[in-house]
């Protein structure tokens, strides 16, 4: 009962604090969506595809192989595909940057190499990324094929290459950005603890016969209910502004909300444990999120980043929590599937583990050093 | 009746040991102040005390209780207000009371803690706004929240203006009044010597001396020192010296051009003797002041060191 009075007047005091809060809302609410906004308008578009990037396809000889990728190419929202050329004319194209880049399909139905030419100034742009994502993907799908796809690859392909297109890019970046701005939250957030920690105010509570553990479970559903509020907002946005296709499963969203939420919350606790000033919690956090939001496959697919690049990808409890989402609001996939289960694993091993070892270094650390 | 008994203190960090060997007793209704320059291990004391820091030795009695075995008791006994005034600096002196009042069983109400300490007009302000004396006078209503029995106040007045110094002094005088036991810490000699009932000097995390104010004043000595000026410049003092020197009471002389240093242990003979001399030579005096021991000369004759606020 008194535990009962307790928490709830605990939860209307962190209310305040979060309202009161102005960097709270720049970085959790307003940064989330502006940066959504920009993204959106320059790579997701309206109806005029503001992001296309123009190749041509050379098809030398015409067979099976090279009918079915030509007209799956051309399915691709965000890829022009040009009147076949030779070779000789694609790489003219290219040269004078009439086209971002060509490719050239297979010779025969038995040939396994797949072409790309892009310009050299332009190996790095946005463009040439996509295009050998997108065209990385065709060769493992052909691959597959090749030794017989399994069908849980097969979906996957069809939901690449097939269907609404356009709309995917957005739900793509929509998803990617709710679960970036949640994980953001975990990770940034937790500096609160280490500037009451600074200005002793831990160490004032604890001189009162208050119950640690219920401040502590109330600063976290405080901080569910802004994660709650981040995914509501930008989920509007995204539907009403920019036509977001939202297909949501309940039960699956709230569970990888929930794990997820607290494991980035876990690893904001961590980092808390061994920071003594806010600039070096900061600090911490920054390079974190800054890993995980390039290397996770928020603004573009883990597919399109270099070979050696993705088992880092697949190790990030990021990739798994935006991918949860993404199984979660735009697949509606049910909570008993096994790839959400491995996302869960992830997750809260990094968060459990955290944690751990966060709470460890704060008790070792004790008083002394709090001061 | 002893309230608060504390006995071979003991406590070291690293190589630095901040707290010797301190004991003493606090007796239930009294203002104890304990006194000591930066670094003595005056917070170390209170926090050690208030169950924060772990001593290294020595005990820590609350009558029959004590940390081990009562925490929580305890913790409802005391109110605390720390060095470093700590409190949510986005909620108002309200807000913060309110909640702080949650963590007790029983607790005063809201208006009358801020009544108390002189923040009812400022009570809808974020804490970040107020300015240092009203933190500060924030810090100590929250000590007094849940009606304790004991208010630990760690240097209350540091940084306050002379008014806003008073001020506090007013508080920790009215909690005397509802028989509140105060320990506090203070640099200030003035301030320890209007308030507490006894004072306990602490340097380098040893108790110097523990008295009245009034009491190691006058175990110190029983010499004043008599201030005079002459109008008729220096050979008016030099002959005042020279007559003084020859009086049995003087014990030392200092001059310095037309004014004039005496130590005595019976100033009113002195003086008496004095003023019949110069009026039959017809010197004026100017000023005349016997100076008034304090605190500082008990410091200074019990450490040898100078004392600086
Ligand atoms: N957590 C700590 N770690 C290391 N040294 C400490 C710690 N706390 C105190 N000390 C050292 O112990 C000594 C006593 O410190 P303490 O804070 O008790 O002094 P104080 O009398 O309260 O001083 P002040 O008047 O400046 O508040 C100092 O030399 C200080 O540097
Ligand atoms: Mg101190």
């Amino acid at each position: 009962m008194n535990n009962l009075k307790q928490f709830k007047q605990m939860f209307l005091a962190q209310l305040k604090l979060t309202l009161r809060e102005k960097q709270a809302w720049f970085w959790g609410i307003f940064f989330p969506v502006i940066l959504m906004v920009i993204f959106m308008t320059i790579f997701g578009g309206g109806s005029n595809d503001d992001f296309s990037t123009k190749v041509v396809i050379v098809n030398g000889s015409a067979n099976e192989t090279s009918a079915m990728m030509a007209s799956q190419l051309q399915q691709i929202p965000i890829i022009e595909v040009a009147d076949p050329v030779s070779e000789e004319k694609a790489k003219v194209l290219v040269k004078e940057k009439e086209v971002d880049a060509a490719i050239v399909l297979p010779e025969s139905a038995q040939a396994t190499s797949i072409k790309l030419i892009v310009n050299k100034e332009n190996e790095q742009s946005v463009s040439t990324q996509v295009v050998a994502g997108v065209l990385s993907q065709f060769i493992q799908q052909a691959n597959l094929q090749a030794v017989g796809a399994t069908p849980t690859f097969q979906q996957q392909f069809e939901t690449v290459s097939s269907g609404s297109s356009e709309l995917e890019y957005r739900d793509f970046l929509l998803t990617g950005m709710i679960a970036l701005s949640i994980a953001q939250g975990g990770l940034f957030g937790m500096v609160d603890l280490v500037d009451m920690r600074r200005k002793g105010l831990i160490k004032r509570l604890r001189m009162t016969p208050a119950k640690m553990g219920i401040f502590g479970l109330s600063d976290m559903v405080m901080r569910l209910l802004f994660s709650t509020i981040q995914i509501i907002l930008l989920s509007l946005i995204g539907v009403f502004v920019f036509g977001a296709n939202l297909f949501i499963n309940f039960p699956s969203l709230l569970l990888v909300f929930l794990i997820g939420a607290l494991a980035f919350n876990g690893i904001g606790y961590f980092i808390s444990s061994f920071s003594n000033t806010n600039e070096a919690y900061m600090g911490a956090a920054n390079i974190v999120s800054f890993l995980m939001m390039f290397l996770s496959g928020i603004f573009f697919p883990v597919e399109t980043m270099p070979e050696w690049l993705q088992p880092v990808s697949n190790i990030l409890p990021l990739t798994y929590f935006a991918d949860g989402l993404r199984d979660s609001m735009v697949y509606h996939t049910s909570i008993l599937a096994t790839p959400f289960w491995i996302g869960f694993g992830n997750m809260l091993l990094w968060g459990g583990i955290a944690f751990i070892i966060g709470s460890l270094l704060y008790k070792r650390q004790s008083i002394v050093s709090t001061r | 009746m002893n309230i608060l008994e504390v006995r071979n203190l003991k406590k070291s960090f690293g190589s630095i040991q901040a707290v010797k060997d301190i004991s003493f007793s606090v007796s239930e209704g009294e203002i104890f102040t304990i006194i000591g320059p930066n670094g003595a291990g005056k917070t170390t004391i209170l926090e050690m005390i208030e169950g924060l820091v772990p001593p290294d030795h020595g005990e820590i009695q609350f009558g029959e209780y004590n940390w081990n075995k009562h925490a929580v008791t305890i913790k409802r006994k005391i109110g605390v207000q720390p060095q470093s005034s700590a409190m949510f600096d986005l909620l108002t002196p309200e807000e913060n009371l309110n909640l702080f009042a949650t963590f007790y069983e029983k607790a005063r109400p809201t208006e009358e803690i801020l009544q108390l300490v002189n923040l009812t007009e400022h009570r809808k302000n974020q804490v970040k706004k107020l300015s240092g004396g009203q933190r500060q006078r924030l810090a100590i209503g929250l000590a007094m929240i849940s009606d304790p029995d004991i208010v630990f106040l760690d240097e209350p007045t540091t940084g306050l203006d002379p008014q806003a110094r008073r001020n506090v002094w007013e508080i920790i005088l009215e909690l005397k009044k509802l028989g509140k036991t105060t320990i506090l810490t203070t640099h200030y000699m003035e301030e320890a010597e209007k308030l507490s009932d006894r004072v306990c000097i602490v340097d380098q995390g040893l108790v110097v001396t523990l008295d009245s104010p009034s009491a190691l004043i006058e175990k110190l000595t029983n010499e004043r020192e008599v201030r005079l000026s002459f109008l008729g410049g220096e050979k008016a003092s030099q002959d005042a010296e020279h007559f003084a020197n020859a009086l049995d009471s003087v014990t030392r002389t200092e001059r310095e051009g037309a004014s004039l240093k005496l130590w005595t242990i019976k100033p009113e003979d002195l003086l008496f003797d004095l003023f019949k001399f110069t009026k039959d030579k017809d010197y004026q005096v100017e000023q005349v002041s016997i100076r008034e021991m304090s605190l500082e000369d008990v410091f200074i004759a019990y450490t040898g060191k100078e004392w600086r606020d």
